[in-house]
């Protein structure tokens, strides 16, 4: 135990970069994330057929193991010199978090009333002041509840792309591993238990105030 | 004004929920649409704002062929309140209110003003409603403010699908009530739908009554209970009805139709006034104690007596 703090004592300074790293990592993905899944979502409601096309496909990305997917990725993208790094973990973050978000959203927006919806659309509203001003904002809770879940297996899954060198907090335990550092391996495990703590609080802050007070 | 003309729907399953209905709501005329479920009210009505698809016919509301209209611009001119209020959970109580307003591009100072007409309107204090929510309020007052957002841009035609539908009896009628004394004031066109024929008779001018998308009567309340054209009309309005149509006609109605004389000294029994239904002379005169009651003449003058017979008499008249 003194071991370990002692550790914390002399390295707080990388895990505080690589946690950094962790969260430029996630910020990035996370954000192209919802600007493809909220609107693909939003699309899907008008299209059943490709609604259940695409949240199939959806589903399956998530059960390819991630070291799987990378491995795929690398020759895919070695071809423009990105093989491993950034990019790739990027790629494959966004990837896993289709699912949550997109499967979310569609049914969000189905969900909201039909008598609501009905209404909107009886005293004049355009389909697209319906999906501003009614819809999202009532689907919002749940909408963000997926953003939610797909930044949790994000972090997660963030740290295992270490393994393809994006950095971040996955580095310490891929190097304690095979350095046989047990205190580096629990720092960052710990830091990465953390910040998907921190995280899912955070974004349930961020849900209650997004989310419209009547609802 | 609202007219329809040959007008009939087919739903994609191949239901026939409207055939060739032909019929004209005039200028600030409140119609009730009634008849069974599943007979196309709700079909009818919502062709008008274009919700539903017209397979055959036309409709024109305000002289204009409503296939001419552009639909997001004819709704906003419409007044829409459906059963389940459809308010807008995530919007305040004079969002909800103001929300065709605010389509339409009204200043801020003009909306607020008329949120505050509207809210008197219906009984509510607009300062203390302003900023709640709708799930903050009960049943009756979400209805109340489902008519205020239908009236906000004040349109000259209103659409009314069960408005008052899912609301108990006391707080319903009381609605209702309300609601007439608005439709006075305000004069609109409406069209308003429901299945229950109480409902239909104390707030219609007139009344359609449907059966499997085709019209049966349309009439004046008081001529459908009284002068019913099929079986299916008379079954409808129910063995009471002739009851049920002492509501509508007033102690002056009996005396244009019968002469009564005029009582020299004080009457012996109660003295009616002439807005008083007849509905009400003839449960006083049913009790065995009472054998004449007396009504007050338009000029001061007390006439009678009246008895049950010539209340038989009025409605051998009524229902000749
Ligand atoms: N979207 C639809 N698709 C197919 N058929 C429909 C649709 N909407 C209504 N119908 C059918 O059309 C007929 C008329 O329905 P409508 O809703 O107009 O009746 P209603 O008189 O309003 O009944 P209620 O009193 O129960 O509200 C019914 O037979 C119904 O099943
Ligand atoms: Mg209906």
């Amino acid at each position: 135990m003194m071991d370990f703090l002692d550790y914390l004592g002399r390295n707080y300074a990388d895990i505080f970069a690589h946690t950094i790293e962790h969260m430029q990592l996630l910020g990035v993905s996370l954000t192209i994330a919802v600007l493809i899944g909220v609107p693909l979502g939003i699309y899907l409601t008008t299209n059943e057929q490709l609604a259940s096309t695409v949240l199939q496909a959806a589903s399956i990305i998530l059960t390819i193991p991630s070291i799987a997917l990378f491995g795929v990725m690398i020759p895919i993208l070695s071809t423009i010199g990105q093989g491993i790094g950034f990019l790739p973990a990027v790629i494959a973050l966004i990837l896993y978090s289709q699912l949550p978000i997109i499967r979310n959203t569609y049914t969000a927006i189905n969900n909201v009333d039909p008598n609501i919806r009905d209404a909107a659309k009886g005293i004049g509203m355009t389909t697209l002041q319906r999906l501003w001003k009614v819809e999202i904002p009532n689907g919002m809770p749940l909408i963000m509840a997926g953003v939610r879940t797909a930044t949790v297996l994000s972090i997660g899954i963030g740290a295992i792309a270490a393994f393809i060198g994006s950095g971040g907090l996955g580095v310490l335990i891929d190097m304690g591993i095979s350095r046989g550092n047990q205190n580096m391996v629990l720092a960052g495990a710990i830091a990465i238990s953390i910040l998907a703590i921190a995280a899912d609080f955070g974004l349930k802050k961020i849900q209650v105030k997004f989310s419209p007070k009547g609802i | 004004m609202i007219e329809f003309t040959n007008v009939s729907k087919t739903y994609p399953g191949g239901v026939k929920a409207i055939d060739d209905v032909s019929l004209t709501i005039e200028h600030g005329e409140f119609v009730v649409l009634l008849g069974p479920s599943g007979c196309g009210k709700t079909t009818l009505l919502r062709m008008v704002n274009q919700l539903e698809d017209i397979t055959e016919g036309s409709i024109a509301v305000e002289g204009k062929n409503i296939h001419d209209l552009n639909k997001i611009d004819m709704r906003r001119e419409i007044g829409y309140v459906i059963q389940s209020n459809g308010l807008f959970p995530n919007m305040t109580i004079e969002e909800n209110v103001m929300v065709v307003p605010n389509l339409l591009g009204w200043s801020k100072e003009k909306r607020a003003e008329r949120f505050d007409y509207l809210m008197d309107l219906i009984g509510m204090p607009p300062e203390n409603y302003r900023g709640s929510f709708p799930h903050e309020l009960s049943g009756g007052q979400q209805q109340r403010i489902g008519v205020a957002r239908a009236l906000a841009a004040d349109p000259p035609v209103m659409l009314m699908d069960e408005p008052f539908g899912a609301l108990d009896p006391i707080i319903r009628s009381r609605i209702q009530e309300e609601f007439m004394d608005i439709q006075k004031k305000l004069k609109k066109t409406i069209l308003f739908v429901s299945h229950d024929i109480d409902e239909a008779i104390k707030l219609a001018d007139k009344i359609v009554l449907l059966k499997d998308g085709e019209i049966q009567q349309f009439d004046r309340p008081a001529e459908l209970l009284n002068r019913p054209v099929n079986d299916f009309v008379s079954e409808f309005v129910g063995e009471d009805s002739v009851l049920k149509s002492l509501n509508l006609y007033q102690v002056k109605d009996l005396q244009a139709t019968l002469d009564l004389p005029a009582v020299e000294g004080s009457p012996d029994g109660k003295v009616f006034h002439p807005h008083d239904s007849l509905r009400h002379v003839l449960a006083h005169l049913l009790h065995p104690s009472r054998q004449y009651v007396y009504v007050e003449g338009e000029d001061g003058t007390t006439n009678g007596p009246v008895s049950v017979e010539h209340i038989e008499a009025f409605v051998r008249e009524i229902t000749a």
